[in-house]
């Protein structure tokens, strides 16, 4: 099997997980406890008349699939109803075109609110992601090299507890020193920078994104020079290695020519399976920072109770991850020549 | 007679599946890592199996030994057919047939003691229910297999052993339920020279007091020179020819097993022997010759040799080789 | 006719545990990290007793208390409600702690037994269990949780279930391929050849080499645990009825405390949760060290620095030819921990033009630390501590690093054993190839180089096509090929052939042999040939070095050796080396064991195992005695003639 079939495998995979967390995250919010309209408009001076107008007006009386008016099996029964006119089939229709709901709290689309703060996250992600690649390889390979040496143990000592940091905490700490300091309280923005040029607020944004950057890199740096570290020295013990050197080559062309290659293919898998726990730093850090990106909707949403952005948001980041998962195990592909077999 | 056989295989096949050649075609492919061999085994009788890598002789005795399902032909095993047994069945019969296998560093447990691992058979067939009791067998397997005195060698682990005295360990545990069958693959392989004949030495000695029959299976003809009653060499999942030791050894009539003692190295620089360097490797189990398997690395292989399959032909009463030239 | 028994005792006194003890209190991270957390589950347990507040009661708190920075009576300042941090801090501990630990124990018991399952029994219950494992990776945790536990009730019984069921994904991963890699062992199939039952092997074989990695995971998922129940609490999702370390710093953080200034509401339960933490990291870490302990070096670690000496002239008679290696007295130590062993011990030979040396020598004789001296190739605890290595007109032993880049590959080679790892798998071999040329001849154009690499395949039986093929793309015969073309592609004076065919079915062998023969007749190369098979270093060789614990033990050509050999260990080594046209000879064996280099015997190495020791063999070390005009014998029999 070559690489062709196995990105094809791949793809059909993830496209299997999407439709897998669709349907989870329809009946995540079925299943649980707790009645939507109930939970989303907590009043309790609503009447009954007005409750029922809400789960109307939301869709919730309809049956929940073909026979099954709530998830509740012992209901299921030949009940003469279109499957078509069922909330999945709605949801799963809406989703296709776009329409993932109105949100509680804000009265627009769901979508809406997420596209506008999805382009944020990317953003930060972005930068952070780059930068503690960047800084994690760097040491990580030095500290490789120079193995057994006060250098290694103080890298290693730094990565291990840049490693055991909360993001949140970190992010609070940073934020808390840069107030004190110039630094601004959070948000995107200064309020009223748009009447300025758009070279200046480009600059307040990015004056914005400096601290939460720094927090995100911290915080992921410190795993990636674990892992850069440890591999490298794995493969800094290979005998190919010895046979690099052996042809005359200086240390610096051997580190360059064939370890850093084998030495970040281990990186790429983690930076994949990572990028689901990236997810949930950058929940911490926007809510911190009041950065309005995806991650701080989820937690406004969880605050306000607001469950189609809840729904939604979730939705979003995970089709995300799934996408950005299928994207490394592509780049894997393409560095690792060995790989050709069923994964 | 059939006491008189400790072992009889008539035409046992092994194939694994190896996946569709290519996307679109549908013949499913296999790799034929045994085909079609023919072997009997008297009580008290060594055989060496010999061969290169890819010939099938590792998958052979996993196949006898029940650790991998026959896809066709039978075993006997001591007159009865053990071919498709299931692990209930086939658990009394194990208590028979023990294998050693190649690599002393591996086939220990590492975490388990040297008594642990010796009296693990006995507790695995129930026999010996006494703690004590198993021990003592425990310490005459071991002194069996030339570690003395035992009790210095019960508490340990195997990485304080040295690989010769491991490979003892493998033995003494084979030995403990008393077999009468030993498979052998490639016991001394990766012992250091000086240490191999003791090891051979410990099994042609057992093999005079018990009775053992063995199957050495090696890719080194030399090492079962003396050791060995019969020979048989294997090629691409055949037996292409076997022989008594003299007989294979000093006149071999296949031409594989010609170029094969041709090229093995002898210890005497006055010695200039001339050297049938077959070229190119042994082919692919998926994709085996049609006519004689050997016939593409053969250097007097004639136009028949492409279309007929040939059997093993007889030379004399012992001795029989599958080559189309005898006829 | 007595069974031979293996004789000597091993010399390691036999301990109940495999020294795994020792190890772990050696290692200070791990060490430091149990330390770390036994001082926070002493602080969970006996918070009630050490706190000087009671967190639940608001008993004496007024609004004048609302944080308060750190005095003598409260240690940490007070928080919103005017309570004692400090106390506050002491009880979180055992929220924290429970959480991670309880919701740890759900992950580690589904991750492990899906794991375990999956791995052993394969086929399809594998395909299912770790599809649904793929899937369930890929799906963004904290967020599932988030929302989980917002539609559910935030109580503490919730969160630990529902943070255990979402973290079992890598438990499962790494138990799964742990119990491959177990499964596939030796030992285990001998046990299934036993008879063992699949609940037997699992109990006694897989489990045992399991549980080290899945202790390590499990202090990974406790850490991990106890973060995300941090971060669920900070988001507000916390049980408000247990006052976590998360729990402060949400009240912190959103009512009020970075305007107030009140740093101490935020800084004292964020390194709370650092100390836990790091804590179980640094144990982790250690613990992973100590079980899958990694060599103690790499090959670009730097090398000790040569001990300069005067070596004493060593006649040669043994060819006409001109001398290319002069090797002298050449002495290699490894040193570790301040002991020494003694590998190489007053070694020399001369090698001249289109002579084939051959080293002979079985495992821990010394012989690959001797070749890998010669172009100091030596691991980072390998010293050269006297001797000189004579090449083209410089002493190689004192050479610095930067001359030594050059003689290396265009002067003397090295062919390595079992090429397969010894070719870099995600480069192309023409590629590695080439690098050696444009290494030693930069300015060659690109052009000449590829048509050299293509001509260098040719020369060792590759068909074109293959050079721009990865190294797991050759068999095992075209990779020594590859290797030898390697070698010779910057035209060096001296190869040095490492077991190149040890790991190779013997026709394969009989096909390289030839085309090392063939190449060093038409090149006029000199070969040195490192091996222990004595029928090879009979057909090939011109000259025969046989060492044994490090020392030379006989040094002449090759008809020599065979018929005349002087010295007991070569001796019994002819012996014990099969005849194919000799089948029916009995194989002697030699009783016990090469020495341990750091703990050799006084007197002749080879004492102990000689059939014809005396006393003086085991009081006085033999000196080298020059026989006959080129034969070197070490041997106190020798002596006496």
């Amino acid at each position: 099997m070559n690489r062709w079939h196995y990105l094809r495998k791949k793809a059909g995979w993830s496209f299997f997980t999407i439709v897998f967390v669709i349907v989870l995250n329809f009946f995540l919010f079925r299943v649980l406890p707790g009645d939507p309209a109930r939970q989303g408009v907590r009043d309790p001076r609503l009447t009954q008349a007005t409750i029922e107008a809400i789960r109307v007006r939301f869709g919730l009386d309809k049956p929940v699939i073909n026979c099954v008016t709530t998830v509740n099996p012992l209901r299921l029964g030949d009940c003469g109803v279109n499957p078509l006119d069922t909330q999945f089939f709605i949801y799963v229709r809406n989703l296709l075109r776009g329409d993932m709901g109105t949100s509680f709290y804000y009265n627009r689309p769901v979508s809406d609110v997420l596209w506008e703060r999805l382009g944020n996250t990317v953003l930060l992600i972005g930068g952070g992601q780059i930068l503690a690649i960047i800084v994690g390889v760097l040491f990580g390979v030095f500290a490789a090299w120079k193995a057994r040496t006060a250098i290694d143990y103080g890298a290693l000592i730094t990565g291990l507890v840049a490693w055991s940091l909360p993001t949140f905490w970190l992010g609070i700490v940073l934020l808390f020193w840069g107030s004190n300091h110039g630094f601004p309280i959070g948000g995107k923005s200064t309020p009223g920078m748009s009447s300025y040029p758009f070279l200046t607020q480009l600059g307040d944004i990015l004056w914005h994104l400096l601290l939460p950057t720094i927090t995100y890199t911290i915080v992921y740096m410190g795993e990636y020079m674990l892992i850069m570290r440890s591999s490298l020295l794995d493969v800094l013990a290979e005998d190919y290695i010895l046979t690099a050197k052996a042809k005359g080559l200086s240390t610096f062309q051997v580190l360059k020519d064939h370890a850093l290659k084998n030495g970040m293919l281990p990186l790429v898998t983690i930076i994949a399976i990572n990028l689901g726990y990236t997810v949930a730093g950058v929940i911490q850090i926007e809510s911190v920072f009041s950065w309005p990106g995806l991650g701080g909707a989820l937690f406004e949403a969880v605050v306000r109770r607001d469950f189609p952005i809840l729904q939604g948001g979730f939705l979003l980041i995970a089709v995300s991850v799934i996408i950005a998962n299928f994207i490394a195990d592509m780049t894997y592909s393409y560095l690792d020549p060995r790989v050709q077999t069923t994964g | 007679m059939p006491d008189e056989f400790i072992l009889e295989v008539k035409n046992l096949k092994k194939y694994f599946r190896a996946g569709k050649q290519g996307l679109f075609s549908r013949r499913e492919q296999f790799v034929h890592a045994v085909d079609g061999v023919d072997l009997q085994l008297r009580r008290g009788e060594v055989i060496a199996l010999v061969g290169e890598s890819g010939c099938g002789k590792s998958t052979l005795s996993l196949t006898l030994m029940g650790l991998e399902d026959a896809t066709e032909g039978s075993i006997f095993f001591e007159g009865k057919d053990v071919t498709h047994l299931s692990d209930k069945e086939r658990k009394s019969i194990r208590q028979r047939i023990q294998m050693v296998f190649q690599d002393p560093y591996e086939s220990l447990n590492p975490t388990q003691t040297i008594e642990t691992i010796v009296a693990e058979p006995l507790i695995v067939h129930n026999i010996a229910p006494t703690h004590d009791e198993r021990r003592d067998r425990v310490v005459r397997a071991l002194e069996d297999a030339g570690l003395k005195p035992a009790e210095d060698y019960l508490h340990r682990f195997p990485h304080q052993l040295s690989g010769g005295q491991r490979q003892r360990v493998v033995i003494a545990s084979a030995l403990v339920l008393e077999p009468h069958l030993l498979l052998a693959d490639e016991p001394v392989s990766m012992l250091d020279v000086s240490i191999r004949a003791e090891i051979i030495n410990l099994l042609a000695e057992l093999r005079e007091t018990r009775g053992i029959s063995v199957i050495f299976i090696t890719h080194d003809l030399g090492t079962v020179g003396y050791f060995a009653d019969r020979v048989a060499v294997m090629y691409l999942g055949r037996i292409v020819e076997i022989g008594t030791m003299r007989e294979v050894l000093t006149s071999p009539k296949h031409p594989y097993t010609q170029a094969l003692l041709s090229v093995i190295p002898v210890p005497n620089p006055r010695l200039r022997k001339q050297r049938v360097i077959l070229q190119g490797e042994t082919p692919n189990p998926i994709e085996v010759p049609s006519g004689c398997r050997f016939h593409p690395r053969c250097p007097v292989a004639i136009d028949v040799c492409k279309q007929s399959d040939p059997r093993l032909f007889s030379i004399s009463e012992t001795h029989q080789a599958a080559c189309l030239l005898l006829v | 006719m007595a069974i031979q028994t293996a004789e000597i005792k091993p010399a390691v006194p036999a301990s109940p545990l495999p020294g795994i003890w020792k190890t772990f209190s050696r290692n200070r991270i791990a060490v430091f990290g149990v330390a770390m957390l036994i001082v926070v589950v002493f602080v969970a347990v006996f918070a009630p007793f050490i706190a000087p507040f009671d967190p639940k009661s608001s008993q004496g708190v007024g609004t004048s208390d609302i944080y308060n920075p750190p005095s003598a009576v409260h240690w940490f300042g007070t928080d919103d409600a005017g309570k004692d941090i400090f106390s506050l801090f002491l009880y979180g501990a055992r929220v924290s702690l429970m959480v991670g630990f309880f919701a740890s124990f759900i992950s580690v018991g589904i991750g492990g037994t899906i794991g375990l399952v999956a791995g052993y029994y394969g086929g399809r219950v594998e395909n299912i269990l770790m599809r649904f494992t793929d899937t369930m990776l890929v799906i963004p945790d904290l967020p599932l949780i988030v929302v989980i536990v917002a539609l559910t009730k935030p109580s503490l019984l919730n969160i630990i279930f529902v943070i255990g069921i979402f973290g079992w994904t890598t438990t499962a991963r790494i138990v799964r391929s742990q119990t491959l890699a177990v499964k596939s062992r030796k030992f285990v199939l001998r046990a299934r050849g036993i008879g063992a039952s699949n609940p037997h092997i699992i109990r006694h074989h897989i489990l045992p080499l399991v549980m080290p990695i899945l202790v390590v995971n499990a202090i990974l998922v406790i850490s991990t645990a106890i973060l995300n129940e941090s971060t669920l609490s900070f988001i507000g999702l916390g049980d408000p009825s247990a006052i976590s370390w998360g729990q402060m710093l949400n009240f912190a953080f959103s009512r009020g405390a970075m305007s107030a200034g009140a740093w101490w509401a935020l800084v004292v339960p964020g390194c709370g949760i650092v100390w836990v933490v790091l804590s179980l990291t640094l144990l982790g870490h250690g613990l992973e060290q100590v079980l899958n302990p990694r060599l103690e070096s790499h090959h670009l670690m730097p090398g000790k620095p040569t001990v300069q000496s005067e070596a004493v002239e060593v006649s040669d008679e043994t060819s006409d030819a001109p001398v290319l290696l002069d090797v002298r007295n050449l002495s290699v130590h490894y040193i570790s921990d301040g002991q020494a062993a003694r590998a190489v011990h007053n070694v020399s030979f001369q090698l001249h033009e289109g002579e084939l040396l051959g080293l002979v020598g079985e495992s821990g004789c010394g012989k690959t630390t001797l070749m890998m001296a010669l172009i100091r190739l030596l691991p980072a605890a390998g010293q050269i501590v006297s001797g000189q290595v004579l090449f083209d007109g410089k002493d190689l032993a004192t050479l610095s690093e930067e001359e030594l880049m050059d003689v290396r590959w265009k002067g003397i080679s090295i062919i390595f054993q079992g090429a397969m790892n010894a070719l870099n798998p995600v480069r192309t071999v023409g590629d590695q190839i080439a690098e050696a040329i444009i290494k030693h001849t930069p300015a060659m154009p690109r052009g000449v180089v590829d048509a050299r690499v293509v001509e260098l395949l040719e020369l060792v039986g590759i068909a074109t096509e293959h050079k721009d093929h990865y190294p797991h793309q050759y068999s095992g015969g075209m990779r020594q090929r590859a290797m030898i073309a390697m070698a010779l592609s910057c035209n060096p004076q001296v190869v040095i052939a490492d077991e190149p065919t040890t790991a190779l079915d013997v026709m394969i062998q009989a096909q390289i042999l030839e085309l090392l023969d063939s190449l060093r007749k038409r090149l006029g190369l000199a070969i040195i040939f490192v091996t222990h098979d004595l029928g090879v270093v009979a057909e090939m060789c011109d000259s025969v070095l046989v060492m044994y614990g490090g020392v030379t033990a006989e040094y002449a050509n090759v008809d020599t050796i065979y018929n005349m050999p002087q010295h007991p260990y070569t001796q019994e080594l002819l012996k014990a080396f099969p005849d194919l046209t000799k089948p029916e000879k009995k194989l002697a064996s030699i009783p016990g064991y090469p020495p341990k280099l750091d703990a050799l015997p006084s007197g002749c190495r080879f004492a102990p195992r000689c059939p014809v020791a005396f006393e003086k063999c085991t009081i006085e070390t033999p000196k080298l005695i020059n026989v006959n005009g080129g034969h070197i014998v070490s041997c106190h029999l020798v002596e006496n003639k």
